[in-house]
Order: C-alpha cells, then structure tokens, then sequence
C-alpha cells in the first residue's frame, strides 16, 4: 500500500485490542509494532522511518493525553490517533488541540482507522520530505564563505550589484564574481529561484 | 398508636429517660429541698410591702404554664394520648386560675376596684390547689393505657379544642362565682394575712393528692416527661409544706414566698424539659437526615463508578473483536487470501467472546441471590484457602505469608466465595505495598480474632510505605488509589462486600510500618463449623 517504507506503532494496555488493531493495520500492507504501556514505546529505539502513532487514551500510569503532551520533551515527531472506550468531547478537543489527527472512539469503523493511519503517514511523509529538502539547503549554505553569505543576502533583498559594491567596499566585478559562486553553490537556475531559498534557510540580516 | 410505637420513640411522653434526666431531676429536687431547710428558721418572718411582687410572679407563672399547655397540647396531636391532653388541660387551668386569684388577692389591685371580699381569693387558691394534683392524677392513671387510631378517629383538632374550651369555660365561671358571685364561700381566711382554721384541709388534700399521683407514677415505667411530671408534683410538694406549715399560712412571709418561688421553679419544669428536648430532637433529627443523605449520594457514586468500570470492561472485548473481524474480512479479501492471519483473527474473536461473557458472569454473579447466599462458614479456613491463593504472588515478590490464627473462631454466616475475594484483594494489595518499598522486613501477617464484642476480625498486616494521612478515610471510595497503576475498584469491592455481610472494612497504621487494613464480621450465634486445625 505504501510506496516508501514506513511504520505504525500502536500503544494500547489491552493486548487482544493491541493485536487486533495490529492484525488489521498488516492486513492492509502496514509495518506494525505494538506496546503494552508509553513508557515501552518511549524506551523502543525508533527507526528513521516515516510513522504515526495509535494511542490508547486510558493506560496504566499516565494516559496518552498526558503522554501526548510529553511527546516533544522526548523528541518524538509523529501524527498521533487517539482510541479509546468512552470518550467525551472535552477529551477529544484537548487531544486534537494539542494535534491530534485523529479521535476515535471504541469500537471504531475499520475504514475510519485506516484512513486516519493513511492520513498520518502521510503527514509524516510530508513532514519528512520539508525537513529532508531543508536540509539539504542547509547544507548548500554551508558551502558559502562568510562574503557569499553577504552577498546574498543582499542580492536576495532585492539590490543592485552596484549597490552591494558600494555596501561592501568592494569593486563591482568583485560582487559578480561572488554572485556566480553563490548561483553555482546554491543550485540556483535564476534570481527569484535564490530568494526561495534565501526564505526558506533564513539568510541573516545583512549588516548595515 | 401504641407507647412502643417506632415513631413514637424520640416523644418526651415515650422516650425512656437516660441518665442524664436522673441526675438532673435528682439535682433540681435536692436544691429544693436544700432551699426548704435553708429559709425554716426565717420561715414565719413577713417581709412587708411585698406585695407589688405579686403581680410579676403571677404574670410569669400564668405564661408559663399556658405556653407548656400549648407544648404539651403539640405532643398530644402527634402522639394522641389522652394523659398527655389531661396533663396539658391541668397545666391551662392552673395557669388561667391564676388570672382571678391575683386580680383578687386583697390589697394588690385594690386601685383597679377589685375586691373580692376576704375568702374569693383564697377560694381561688384552694380550688388550683387541688385541682392541678387532680389532673395529673388523671395523667398519672391513664399515661399507659394504649390507644389505638380507631379511638382517635376524629379530627385531632376536635379533643384539643374542646379541651380548651372546657378549660376556660370552668375557670372563667369558677373565678365569677368565688370572686363575684354572692356564693356562699367556707370561711378559710381569719383576715387578710393569716388563715381560718378550715384552711388545715387544703393542703392536707393537695399533699394527700400530690403523694397519690407520685407513687403511681413511680410504680409504672417510666417515660422522660413522667420523670419530670414526678419532679413537678415534688416541687409542688415542697411548696405546700412551706405555705401551709412552715409559713403557718402567713401571706408575704419568707416561707410563703419561698413556696411561691417553689411552685414557679415546677411550673417551669415542664416548659424547659420541653423546650431542651424539642431542640436536641430537632438537631439530632437533623443531623440523621443529612448523613443518610450521604450515605445514598455515595452509594450513588458507588454505583455510577461500578458502571462505568462494567461499561469499560464489556466495551474492550466488544471493540476487540470488530476490529478482529474486519481484519479478518481483510486478511481474506487480499487477492492471495492469508488464511492463517484469518483463523488467528477468528481465534481471537472467541477468546475475547469467552471474556466478554466473563464479565456478565461475574456482574450477575455480583448482584443474584447466590451471593446473598449464606453459609455457616469456618473463617479459618477461608482466609486459609485465599492466602494459598495468593502464595505464588508473594512468593515472586519475595514476601512472607504468615497466618496467626484464633482456633476458638466462632462461624460467621457468609458466602465463602465473595470473602475469599475480600481476602485476596486485602493480601494482593499488602504485597504490592511491600513490592514498592525496597528493603525491610518483607512480611504480610494475616490474624483472624474473636473480639469481646463477639464479632469476628481479620486483620491484613504489611510492612510497606504505610498511607498518606488522611487516606485511610478515602480509599474505599470508588476510583481512589494509591497505586500507579490501580483502578480504585479493589477496595471499594471489598468494603461492599464486608458491608452486605453486616460487617465493617477500616485501615490503620502499623507498627513501625505499613498498613494493617482489618475487616470484621458478627459471628451468626452458630455453632463452630467443625474443620481440620488450619496449619500456620
């Protein structure tokens, strides 16, 4: 079902729920694992797959609310589907408050946990693909000398070659030749391509 | 409505008087007569210009006793005894006779006009003299005779009113006849200080009448308001004694006043013991009503708690097994159907069918009458067969089990099953208290006891974290725990239980530490159920 790889880690203190939902999520062509407590879960090494996380609303300890909003602490970044046996609306409004993708209540539509799981993949896929592609950039200013880094900045806030000579003190052939290699570096085909970037890495503010 | 009737029982007319209203009465009558002998050497010394007193102790004398009248015609509406109307009739007649005697008594409203000539008033006088003792003599006589609803089948308001009307009607023509009235009247007074020598059989009567009614009185059970009325007819006493004999029947001397101060205190008596014991009836009423008014909220939530937790438990294996049958659908709907995931689907299913009616089982198992059933039971031995339950459990955690039995245990009337379950979850829970503690003494000591109250004890003893304090009080609420994981139904469950078996569950603190929680059971009057010596 899924073109890349990825992972659904189910938490849920009642075993026969646990390998139900299990049973149904591989049915479907998912990678599973399954826990009996968060604690479990947050100890289990995860792998750099992309995964959403299947969450039992009342467990031993504390309860996936609260686990919800621990998650961060943990350095954990997945969509989370909440399931649980008597739900209310408060519960769900604080669940989907602190994002949540999903609220489900016991027992739940097959299809509607399918969905939400397909959903969170997603979502997780998406996520990873913005952070892969940020990095990446990252990594092209990386390259970049400290002069290169000013130079586009500049460039990117829209100034002249002749301006940015006269802003850096140096000669205007100077500033072109700089401006090629950042282009080159950066991979960039053209200047509204380079603000792009400029935008998305966050290019520091040139100095006055 | 008979006197034992069960509502009747908080009624001063029913209500058996406690030690308390002993002592008290004993206190009042021996400072009367510690006044009595107090004033008898000044006894015949008159104290003139004391006639302006009069009229204030009149006053007070007349409201008091009409507003115990009213009292006491309360108490008779509720309890509709013809004694408590007698009584409340005298208390009205000797109040209202008291209207013409002081308007009458020579020389106190002399300014008004009123004069009633030397033997009105004295008339007056002997007539309330006599007649009080003659109503509590009809009280004193009738106060056991039982009525029944069919005696009192007309309106209540009938005899009240009727009462009072007679009352008035023959005080009001008695006070015209001796007062105004050319009546030819017994010459009882020499002149307006001292009496005639017919006088001497008043209070000879009065005293004649007084010790009649008290002695009945005595001899019958008493009730708290018979107590009081035998105070009453004391006081009275005293206060004829002091008029007639000490005083010699000197209007205004000491002992004449002393007399006067005597008949106020019994007039007042009544009206107290009243007034107190209406007030500390109300709070207590009051205060029955607002703990069983907790008591019903907190089954309330007790109930409320167990549904939810029924709700829960029947919803997880029914939210199971549709997800299991979908999966299974899906594991057979691939194009290569997997049979294998399919029947581990389907064996699930079962398993969690064969749950689910667990749960039923054991809520009607909860609620049927074989639970309410009750056997002869050797508590020994049941405590014996949970602690051997629980044995594995402890021996895992490291801890020891030890039983000190009482070998004279009587039988207490029960369902083994339930107590057993109270046993386990007591011990289950001594020895997760142990778990969660680190070192020490690893010892879960289990007694059985027959207290001096004849009731049954099972203490549970650990030696773990012991509770917070103020816990001990809310643990067997519903969804209260102390324990990370704990769901707060244990205890509860087992309060409930003790609870149906007429018993009670607490905690206290051990020594040096740890939790004794302790349950006991009233042995049923049986018999020791004969049994194997349980072994330690």
């Amino acid at each position: 079902m899924s073109a890349q790889p990825s992972i659904v880690y189910v938490v849920d203190d009642d075993a026969s729920i646990r390998q139900s939902i299990e049973s149904l999520l591989r049915s479907v062509g998912h990678t599973v694992a399954i826990f009996d407590s968060s604690d479990a879960f947050a100890r289990h090494p995860r792998s750099d797959l992309a995964a959403c996380l299947v969450l039992d609303v009342r467990l031993p300890g504390r309860s996936g609310l609260e686990f919800q909003r621990e998650l961060d602490g943990l350095g954990i970044d997945m969509p989370v589907i909440f399931v649980t046996g008597h739900g209310n609306i408060a519960m769900s409004v604080t669940a989907m408050k602190a994002g949540a993708i999903e609220f489900l209540t016991k027992p739940f539509r097959d299809q509607d946990l399918l969905d939400a799981v397909h959903r969170g993949l997603a979502l997780a896929r998406e996520r990873r693909m913005e952070a892969a592609i940020s990095e990446e950039l990252q990594a092209r200013v990386d390259t970049l000398t400290p002069r290169e880094r000013e130079v586009m900045a500049l460039v990117s806030s829209g100034l002249l070659n002749k301006q940015i000579a006269a802003r850096l003190a140096l000669s205007e052939a100077t500033v072109k030749v700089h401006r090629a290699q950042v282009m080159r570096k950066m991979a960039a085909g053209s200047l509204p391509e380079l603000v792009r970037i400029a935008d998305r890495v966050g290019t520091p503010p040139p100095k006055a | 409505m008979t006197n034992e009737g069960g509502d009747d029982r908080f009624l001063l007319s029913a209500m058996v008087p406690g030690r308390a209203h002993w002592w008290c009465a004993a206190f009042v009558s021996a400072g009367l007569v510690g006044v009595l002998f107090a004033t008898v050497p000044h006894a015949r010394n008159v104290l003139y210009g004391t006639e302006v007193l009069l009229p204030a102790y009149a006053a007070a004398s007349v409201v008091n006793e009409v507003i115990t009248s009213v009292l006491l015609l309360a108490l008779f509406t509720v309890q509709r005894s013809p004694a408590v109307l007698a009584l409340a009739a005298g208390y009205l007649f000797s109040g209202l006779m008291l209207v013409p005697w002081v308007l009458s008594f020579p020389g106190v409203f002399a300014a008004l006009g009123i004069d009633a000539g030397l033997q009105g008033t004295a008339a007056v006088a002997a007539l309330r003299r006599i007649g009080f003792p003659l109503f509590v003599l009809v009280y004193a006589v009738t106060r056991n005779r039982e009525t029944t609803a069919g005696d009192w089948a007309v309106p209540v308001e009938r005899p009240v009113v009727l009462t009072v009307a007679a009352v008035v009607l023959a005080v009001s023509a008695l006070g015209w006849l001796m007062v105004e009235g050319n009546v030819v009247l017994p010459r009882l007074m020499r002149d307006t200080r001292d009496v005639a020598a017919l006088w001497r059989f008043v209070p000879a009567t009065a005293i004649a009448l007084q010790l009649f009614g008290f002695a009945i009185l005595a001899a019958k059970r008493q009730s708290v308001l018979d107590l009081w009325v035998m105070v009453v007819l004391f006081t009275l006493l005293i206060e004829t004694v002091f008029l007639a004999y000490l005083a010699g029947g000197t209007r205004f001397s000491v002992g004449w006043w002393a007399g006067r101060a005597c008949g106020f205190v019994s007039a007042s008596i009544v009206l107290i013991v009243l007034l107190s014991e209406t007030t500390t009836l109300y709070a207590r009423l009051a205060r029955a009503a607002l703990s069983e008014r907790r008591i019903r909220e907190s089954r309330l939530t007790t109930m409320e708690a167990l549904s939810a937790t029924i709700a829960h438990e029947i919803n997880q294996p029914l939210a199971s097994m549709v997800t299991n049958a979908e999966a299974g659908v899906r594991w057979l709907g691939r194009p290569v159907p997997d049979t294998g995931e399919a029947l581990a689907a389907l064996h699930r299913i079962a398993r969690d069918g064969v749950r689910a009616a667990g749960v039923i089982d054991g809520i009607r198992g909860m609620f049927t009458n074989s639970t309410r059933e009750r056997t002869p039971l050797d508590l020994n031995r049941v405590v014996e067969d949970a602690l051997f339950a629980c044995g594995e459990e402890a021996g895992r955690a490291r801890i020891a089990l030890r039983f000190r039995f009482d070998a004279a245990l009587p039988a207490v009337a029960g369902n083994a099953v339930q107590l057993s379950q109270v046993v386990r979850n007591l011990v289950t829970n001594a020895v997760e208290a142990i778990g969660e503690t680190g070192g020490g003494a690893r010892l879960v000591t289990v007694r059985t006891a027959l207290e001096r109250s004849g009731s049954v004890v099972v203490s549970v003893a650990d030696t773990g974290s012991g509770l917070a304090p103020g816990d001990a009080d809310r643990i067997f609420e519903p969804f209260v725990t102390t324990k990370a994981n704990g769901m707060g139904m244990g205890l509860m469950i087992c309060r409930s239980i003790v609870e149906s078996h007429g018993g009670r569950i607490w905690a206290l603190d051990n020594t040096p530490q740890g939790t004794i929680f302790l349950f006991s059971l009233p042995c049923s009057g049986l018999p020791a159920v004969p049994s194997r010596e349980p072994k330690e």
